[in-house]
């Protein structure tokens, strides 16, 4: 299925960004003082330097390998680079480190609390982008109200809220965490986490919602691209950005409108209600999100968007696989009724057969780590190379062709 | 028992302000048994947020038991503020002792009990799946019966995680007011990545107060958080200072720098000098320098655990007659005050009462 499906309508597509410079790491060759280097064209002067990327660098050794017959061999002891500076940049008392992530209002980096050194993730937001995107301001008004009164351990906490308006910049200081269900889904060959693993997201998932909707608060867009895990493998709940307070005073949970994604969207919102229960609406994603989980599907597939929502609408969800444990089935047809009212509470989920026991790791299974793309194994920081900048500012890191071969 | 009620106590001093205000530290008899007893004093209401630290600081205590380990003995809320009752160590903490006997560090005898002491405490904290996160000076008390008791369980953490024990923990320890704390903690502590910490980051932080005993003054005192971090990344393991390792030629500044002595009383050019005229003309042993090279590696894994370097040849120095308080027989004993008495009796009276933050004692 089109991975746009499990955005949100109301921000189908995210922006080209146009300034992102400090984190390409690019190398530079610089020509020794020996007459056969003409790798690096003639006329270049004396001390000149090439830029080249890692591309480029790549093309050139396969030149080397192949066509050494013409061109003078140069040792890899005389290429020599020099890694890229990383500029130390602080806003207020934060120092700024790389890109962990882009959502659809600008990019997640990786900061450090230069006082308390906690690891924070910062959300960082620009007016002129978020006023492209429909409720682009007000959703993010929203979220930072909310997440202001709401504290738990399955839900993300806003650390700290900066404005910067000469750069018409807003930040939004997180808890910092390592992955996102998502890409640990993607980077399966399965699209699937081993039941157990499953089973320990959604408990907390339970735990997280059990919470929210106690506080009054509808989420509206749970999903595994919602679902964050932090260093100690604790799930938080993240993106306020479509959530709604229920009136306090109102028994009734009734609200009017859906921003969420697609995929994850229940039927009475496919077929446009114009008012509908809120908490069933999370039950229904969360049992999307369950089942996409457990089996790297989705209970409801479609061409494009319409087509998607029309099967939604319809109500009628692809039958769990038959390999999975009854008592998981059971539960997500139950989670997946058509009729809000048939959905069970949280309190019913978590009184379930499957949630109550915890399924074993079969042989075979393996856990499925938090990754993402840029980072290292370990998720060490990103701050620590803008601090040697910092600190140690003199001293400029230059290595050989032949040291980085032998991973020095 | 300790009974939980002020009206069986006669505060008699006022020992520290400690926790950035958030309470205070009192001598006071307790009358039925004419003991002394130690009554640390909460205001509860300026620190919402951390009463939940207090709370794991005597569920914890009242966990562990260990001659070690400043024991509990009762606590009570008496008007707006909690009362925590433990024994009373009336030669302060070693970070007082450093303070106002000892800039230059302790004699290297006292260092040996203190540490030994320490790691038995430490010993038994690791085996009850604890980490302490906050070995420092100001937690490693003293009485004049030659007692050393580590306190400071507020930040401690427990590797039994929902019933289920955990190899490695991510989180940082809660921060402290002043952020001093982090100055003692590991490498690997700080990192806060995927590998985690375990039980041997308190052994790194027992190196680094392998130092601060023994110099006076806390490595990294006076560099900015994120260099001290940056360093501790990158494996720069501090030294403990004597005519080894402390060069003669250096001026005030570049030792500064370098070793970072400052321990706020020797900032003038006159308590440098003297402290460099002290480092320079001392000689430690090898087994002491090789003791806290061995705690501050980098690798948590090369570190030895407690159980190991309790065997080590620095520790065998120490005879059955050693006596802690005589070799560091300058420091005099907490004793009633009487201006504090009469302070004290004045405050019943007054809501409210400034004190001037001179010393660190925490528990």
């Amino acid at each position: 299925m089109d991975p746009r499906m499990c955005r949100k309508i109301s921000s189908s597509e995210s922006l080209p960004d146009g300034e992102n410079e400090e984190f390409e790491v690019s190398n530079i060759i610089a020509p020794q003082e020996s007459e056969e280097n003409f790798l690096l064209e003639g006329n270049l002067g004396r001390h000149s330097v090439t830029w080249l990327d890692d591309d480029q660098i790549e093309d050139l050794d396969l030149n080397l390998d192949h066509t050494n017959l013409f061109f003078h061999r140069v040792d890899s002891a005389d290429i020599i680079y020099r890694s890229k500076k990383k500029k130390c940049k602080m806003v207020g008392k934060y120092v700024m480190g790389d890109v962990l992530g882009e959502g659809s209002y600008g990019k997640v980096k990786e900061m450090l609390d230069s006082e308390t050194l906690c690891r924070r993730a910062v959300k960082i937001l620009k007016k002129r982008k978020l006023r492209r995107i429909p409720n682009g301001e007000q959703n993010v008004q929203r979220e930072i109200q909310l997440l202001r009164i709401l504290r738990h351990k399955n839900v993300i906490e806003l650390v700290d809220v900066i404005y910067n308006d000469e750069k018409q910049k807003m930040y939004l200081v997180m808890e910092f965490c390592v992955g996102v269900l998502q890409d640990m889904l993607e980077s399966t060959p399965s699209k699937k986490f081993p039941q157990r693993q499953a089973h320990e997201y959604f408990t907390q998932l339970l735990d997280g919602l059990e919470y929210l909707h106690g506080q009054g608060v509808v989420h509206k867009d749970i999903k595994p691209g919602n679902l964050l895990l932090t260093l100690d493998q604790m799930l938080k709940i993240t993106d306020f950005g479509v959530a709604e307070a229920l009136d306090m005073f109102s028994p009734e949970d009734t609200c009017y409108t859906g921003q969420g994604s697609p995929a994850f969207q229940p039927p009475e919102i496919a077929n446009g209600a114009e008012q509908f229960s809120g908490i069933k609406v999370d039950i229904w994603s969360s049992g999307v999100t369950l089942y996409n989980m457990t089996t790297g599907r989705y209970p409801f597939e479609g061409d494009n968007v319409y087509r998607l929502l029309e099967a939604i609408g319809r109500g009628e969800p692809a039958p769990p696989p038959q390999n999975l444990a009854p008592t998981l089935q059971c539960l997500l047809i139950h989670m997946l009724k058509r009729n809000p009212d048939e959905r069970p509470s949280v309190q019913e989920i978590r009184r379930h057969d499957w949630v109550r026991s915890r399924p074993p790791l079969l042989s075979g299974e393996t856990v499925v780590g938090p990754r993402s793309r840029r980072s290292d194994e370990l998720h060490s920081s990103t701050v620590v190379p803008y601090l040697v900048e910092r600190h140690y500012a003199s001293a400029h890191h230059f290595f050989t062709e032949r040291e980085l071969r032998h991973g020095k | 028992m300790f009974h939980p009620n002020i009206n069986e106590y006669q505060l008699t001093s006022i020992i520290a302000e400690c926790c950035g205000g958030v309470a205070v530290v009192y001598s006071a008899v307790y009358k039925p048994y004419n003991e002394n007893v130690a009554i640390k004093r909460y205001f509860v209401d300026k620190s919402k947020e951390k009463a939940n630290l207090i709370q794991q600081d005597i569920l914890t205590r009242k966990e562990l038991q260990h001659p070690n380990i400043l024991p509990y003995l009762t606590s009570f809320v008496h008007g707006r503020e909690l009362y925590v009752v433990s024994p009373l160590m009336n030669l302060g903490s070693c970070r007082d002792i450093l303070d106002r006997y000892f800039q230059e560090g302790l004699p290297e005898l006292a260092c040996a009990i203190i540490l030994r002491d320490l790691l038995l405490a430490l010993q038994y904290l690791h085996r009850q799946f604890y980490i302490h996160r906050s070995v420092r000076a100001s937690h490693v008390l003293l009485d004049s019966n030659g007692n050393v008791r580590l306190s400071g369980l507020r930040s401690a953490a427990s590797m039994m995680v929902r019933g289920r024990r955990q190899k490695q923990l991510h989180s940082l320890p809660p921060p402290d007011h002043d952020n001093a704390n982090l100055m003692w903690l590991s490498p690997e502590l700080l990192e806060q990545n995927l590998k985690g910490y375990n039980e041997q980051s308190d052994m790194y932080s027992l190196g680094v107060l392998c130092c601060e005993l023994a110099n006076g003054a806390v490595p990294f005192a006076e560099v900015p958080t994120t260099l001290m971090f940056t360093e501790k990344v990158r494996g720069s393991r501090p030294q403990l200072l004597d005519c080894s390792s402390f060069p003669e030629p250096l001026d005030d500044g570049e030792m500064k720098s370098m070793y970072n002595t400052d321990s706020g009383v020797g900032d003038s050019a006159e308590g440098m000098s003297r402290l460099r005229a002290a480092y320079t003309a001392r000689k430690l042993s090898d087994n002491f320098h090789h003791l806290s090279d061995q705690l501050l590696q980098r690798d948590p894994e090369r570190r030895p655990s407690a159980a190991q370097i309790l065997n080590h040849p620095f520790f065998k120095q120490i005879r059955k007659t050693d006596f802690l308080p005589s070799l560091i027989g300058r420091v005099k004993p907490i004793k009633p005050d009487p201006d504090d008495i009469s302070a004290l009796i004045l405050q019943e009276k007054l809501s409210e009462m400034e004190i001037e933050k001179t010393t660190e004692w925490d528990f």
